[in-house]
């Protein structure tokens, strides 16, 4: 016989917050992640601790709306959602793309993806340089975090159990003006894991550089971003002088310290992403985009 | 069958179940009676079972091992070393010690982690390269073969020769990836044990099954049920699990599921052979060859099985297309204490293949001539000798096909435009690269003539539907219809009239098992003769049968001591093109054009052909620079498609392939083999590629990511 899982599927986000607010649950809004978390071996139902909320379904959760210049993305779009969306900007669509395949594109959610914290989830090194604020909701009210204060570790979020993550906030995104670029390594070119990720966001005014930010992914528990080291480029001209770019390097490969696993080597891991951070600050160029 | 050729394309018999997803394969499968197997197997990779401590089992629950095994602890396949329940020794990580029986899972699992085992471990051999140094070590060395030039005159040559190039070539594991992972079912009746599963070798499990029950010819059957995908995986490894059933049945006198989840097939199935190749070849100062001594090294696992066999093509294929002077080749299955490795589509020759054509490759480069050009030079001919002193009796068309391919790929312009866009272009390199090679239909030697003996079986029913009675498997790759089709055609009645059910060793004689590209030819000619028997006596409203058994060509015999004579009936060809982009910082390719064109005889079927080029080829790339399994301390690590990675469909392109006539007398319609043949090009055409991008030579695929950065480190350091 198998085992009796309680489900909740509230019609009302308010619902659900209550509910939330009085027993601890696992909240499944895709469930790709959830429900791989739980597999159980073959011909055995997944076992999953707690009862279950579903929240995919929440109209609440699910918009896209401008706020001045901010961009307010609800935490249940599902990726194939924010695809045909036009306010999305055209990198996190390029990060989407590469994303599994499109049967969990149209069940995994972004939402799903900041919470699930996987060191290396694919959009997390792309919101972690458009520095993205979480909205975080439950019965006592909003709070926003930030995005790289919400992710602890792999896995770990600081979310209450009373909490539900229900929008992602892409600050000044609407200005526009920089350009960023995103890269996924994987072993293929769908369904893959990332072996590395890389972000990069550049804004200049004329050819001095106003704001700068990089983020790596799968090369350390979290992603791996240092306000210190962009600050040191603040300032400077493009094309940035080859003394400048291998400062950068430097600094950057002091902190990467990824690892061996089934899927890729250490050293490959470092080089590749070290390669890729050169390469963005090597452009002699920078197009919005 | 009115049909002005035979290629033409008709719809695939099993089309229908296939696509609307109704087709029942075993894991959908539930009989009355039923139970669930699971295995315990050992967590250590070497050493002895000192003693075994089952938890209390729940009633309906119950242990089967070693000693409920009427016959033989052994899987009947060539040597007896092969434990069905191991009971003294454990030779690898998941070796299967006993299995639990009983009616849920859920209560199995738990019950598999209760088990408590003690064993004394020993020292185990984890790496081909460990074993390679301890190859005197008796045990150690589970098969050897070599033949050629004798090793004198090639010393003479050697002394005289302008340089001797040493290369040392490896190769990975391979894992078939078949969509359905194994399952077998025993279904318990007290006078038969039926074994119905996902297979290829229908015989060779009834064989396993005589030795293992200890039983009579009746006592035991076994039926294939539709099979998801073989490569290989399928024609050894099924044999094991028909034995733990089909034991288990019978002791507990119920019939039992074994169905594996991907994640347990991964890491306890056999893979192909990781191989270790050195080459030794003298030149003169332009660069021609003078003498060439291979030597193969197989990992064999913890078992032989049927790696014997496997060396034996590996070896065959050791000059690949070419014609050296004073050619002399060794080889030796080794045996290390990880999961034993099988057949896989191309049986030994993929790792031959790529070997030969890298480093012939890197001979040509030495002698600074374009790569094909350097091959065409050492080009079989018809009428040549092969390597084991037999004979390329039949046309060979390959410079027609390698003439053909450098036009459709536009190769020479290609060479020039790839060369000024590497300048140009500091992140991505292209390059382009080519592959020649063949496969021998059917069983090495005279093996069809002396082991496998097929015959084959028509029934005509009364009221005009012809039913085949053969003992192979279609698995995916397109029997149901080819194999219908000739029969159809011969007997000139309409395709939908034959039948072609799941056989069942009750109902068809042994026609072989299905491997070694050899149905169509073998199998199928064998009904296209028996199709003209049964038409010649045809009569209206009456059943009527059909027997043809298999007739060997005249060829030089086969001395598997002396590895001489001929050692195929017939050869497939083909050539390959592959373009490929590199991006220098990442290390990732991307497949940009892939071309080829094949010589298969006569092509029984377009669509089917198509979808072995297409399948065979993805195949055989990806094992040229995508798929990567390890082992670490005999462990497999890669557990997971993802983590394996064979391509998606976003990873492959649009294969440009051509196939060309060369009807060969003793195959239906002219046909020979195809199905390994498509694998075989895949591997080192993508090789050359990426040396041809990156201006540099590589020993070893497959050619990752994290190899061509560790390359290309490597050169920055000697270049700074």
């Amino acid at each position: 016989m198998a085992e009796k899982i309680i489900a909740y599927r509230f019609d009302r986000l308010d619902q659900t917050l209550s509910q939330l607010n009085n027993e601890n649950c696992v909240i499944i809004a895709g469930g790709t992640d959830v429900m791989v978390l739980h597999k159980s071996r073959r011909g055995v139902p997944p076992k999953i601790p707690k009862p279950i909320v579903f929240i995919d379904h929440l109209s609440e959760l699910k918009r896209v709306y401008q706020n001045d210049k901010d961009l307010h993305i609800g935490a249940c779009c599902t990726y194939s959602e924010l695809l045909e969306d036009p306010f999305i900007p055209s990198p996190l669509k390029d990060a989407i793309k590469t994303i599994a395949a499109p049967a969990i594109r149209n069940r995994g959610t972004l939402g799903g993806n900041i919470c699930n914290a996987s060191p290396a989830g694919d959009t997390l090194p792309l919101l972690y340089i458009y520095n993205a604020k979480l909205l975080l909701r439950s019965v006592k009210g909003d709070r926003i975090v930030a995005i790289s204060d919400f992710i602890q570790g792999p896995r770990r979020v600081q979310r209450d159990h009373n909490e539900i993550l229900a929008e992602i906030i892409l600050p000044s995104i609407l200005e526009g003006g920089s350009h960023v670029v995103f890269e996924k390594v994987g072993n293929r070119n769908a369904d893959a894991i990332a072996k590395v990720g890389f972000a990069g966001y550049i804004r200049l005014n004329g050819a001095r550089i106003d704001d700068v930010r990089f983020a790596f992914g799968a090369v350390g528990p979290t992603m791996v971003r240092s306000m210190d080291i962009e600050k040191k480029l603040l300032g400077k001209t493009v094309p940035l002088a080859a003394a400048d770019i291998a400062q950068i390097v430097a600094a950057f490969d002091k902190i990467i310290k990824p690892i061996d696993d089934q899927r890729s080597t250490a050293l490959y891991r470092k080089t590749v992403a070290l390669n890729l951070l050169r390469y963005f600050l090597s452009m002699k160029q920078y197009q919005p985009n | 069958m009115d049909l002005k050729d035979i290629s033409t394309s008709v719809p695939r018999k099993d089309h229908k179940g296939k696509v609307s997803g109704q087709l029942a394969y075993i894991s959908d499968v539930k009989v009355e009676n039923m139970v669930y197997g699971v295995l315990y197997r050992s967590p250590i990779a070497y050493g002895k079972i000192i003693s075994i401590q089952l938890p209390n089992l729940p009633e309906g629950y119950e242990a089967v091992g070693a000693e409920d095994i009427p016959g033989p602890n052994y899987v009947k396949i060539i040597k007896e070393d092969q434990p069905i329940f191991a009971n003294d020794w454990v030779n690898y990580i998941g070796e299967p010690i006993l299995m639990l029986v009983g009616g849920d899972l859920n209560i199995l699992y738990s019950l598999l982690d209760e088990v408590k085992i003690e064993l004394e471990e020993h020292q185990a051999i984890y790496t081909l390269d460990k074993a390679i140094k301890q190859k005197s070590v008796p045990g150690v060395n589970m098969a050897s073969y070599e033949f050629g030039e004798s090793l004198e005159i090639i010393s003479a040559i050697e002394l005289k020769a302008h340089q001797i190039i040493e290369e040392e070539y490896d190769t990975g594991y391979q894992e078939h990836v078949y969509l359905e992972p194994q399952g077998m079912l025993a279904i318990y009746k007290e006078d038969e044990i039926v074994v119905q599963g996902s297979m290829q070798c229908l015989y060779y499990i009834k064989n396993a099954l005589l030795s293992a029950l200890a039983c009579g010819d009746d006592d035991v059957r076994v039926v294939q049920s539709p099979t998801g995908g073989g490569f290989g995986g399928k024609e050894d490894y099924p044999s094991m699990m028909a034995c733990h059933v089909a034991v288990a049945a019978k002791a507990v006198k119920k019939s039992v599921m074994l169905v594996f989840d991907r994640s347990e097939d991964m890491v306890v199935t056999t893979k192909r052979h990781p191989a270790k190749l050195k080459y030794r070849t003298a030149i003169d100062k332009d660069g021609n060859i003078l003498s060439m001594c291979v030597e193969i090294f197989l990992d064999g696992g913890a078992n032989v099985g049927l790696s014997s066999v496997v060396l034996q093509r590996a070896l065959i294929n050791s000059a690949g297309v070419y014609k050296i002077p004073h050619f002399h080749s060794k080889g030796y299955v080794l045996k290390t204490n990880t999961v034993p490795n099988g057949a896989f589509r191309g049986f030994g020759a993929p790792q031959s293949f790529a070997g030969i054509e890298s480093h012939i490759g890197h001979l040509s480069k030495l002698a600074n001539i374009d790569p094909i050009e350097y091959k065409r030079k050492y080009l079989v001919k018809q009428g040549d000798p092969t390597i084991t002193k037999g004979n390329f009796r039949d046309p060979i068309l390959m410079e027609e096909m390698i003439e053909d391919l450098l036009n459709a790929s536009d190769y020479k312009k290609k060479k020039v435009e790839f060369q000024t866009f590497n300048q140009q272009n500091q992140r991505y390199k292209k390059g382009i690269g080519t592959s020649l090679f063949l496969h021998g239909c059917g069983f090495t030697g005279s093996g069809e003539r002396d082991h496998i003996k097929a015959t084959v079986k028509l029934v005509k029913s009364k009221d005009g539907k012809v039913i085949l009675k053969i003992s192979n498997s279609d698995m995916g790759q397109g029997i149901y219809t080819t194999l219908s089709k000739i029969v159809a055609k011969e007997l000139d009645i309409l395709y939908e009239k034959v039948l072609y059910p799941d056989p069942d060793t009750k109902e068809v004689p042994d026609s072989g098992p299905t491997v070694a590209s050899r149905t169509t030819m073998i199998v199928g000619k064998l009904l296209q003769r028996a199709a003209k028997k049964l038409k010649d006596q045809w009569q209206s409203g009456v059943e009527q049968e059909v027997v043809e058994h298999y007739v060997h060509r005249e060829m030089i015999p086969w001395d598997e001591k002396t590895f001489t004579g001929d050692a195929y009936p017939a050869y497939s060809w083909g050539v390959n093109i592959v373009e490929v982009e590199v991006d220098t910082l990442t290390g990732n390719l991307k497949l940009e054009k892939v071309y080829a064109n094949y010589e298969v005889g006569k092509v029984i079927d377009d669509r089917v052909m198509k979808g072995q080029i297409d399948g065979g080829l993805a195949q055989g790339l990806a094992y040229g620079y995508l798929e990567k399994m390890t082992s670490r301390e005999g462990k497999i690590q890669q557990k997971s498609i993802s983590d394996y990675g064979p391509p998606t469909s976003l990873d492959v392109v649009t294969i440009q392939s051509k196939v060309f006539d060369n009807p060969y007398a003793d195959g239906p319609y002219g046909a020979k083999g195809a199905g390994e043949l498509t694998l075989i090009g895949g591997a080192p055409a993508v090789q050359a590629a990426i040396e041809d991008a990156l201006q540099t030579s590589f020993q070893q695929i497959p050619i990752t990511p994290e190899v061509i950065i560790e390359s290309l480190w490597m050169r920055e350091g000697e270049e700074g």
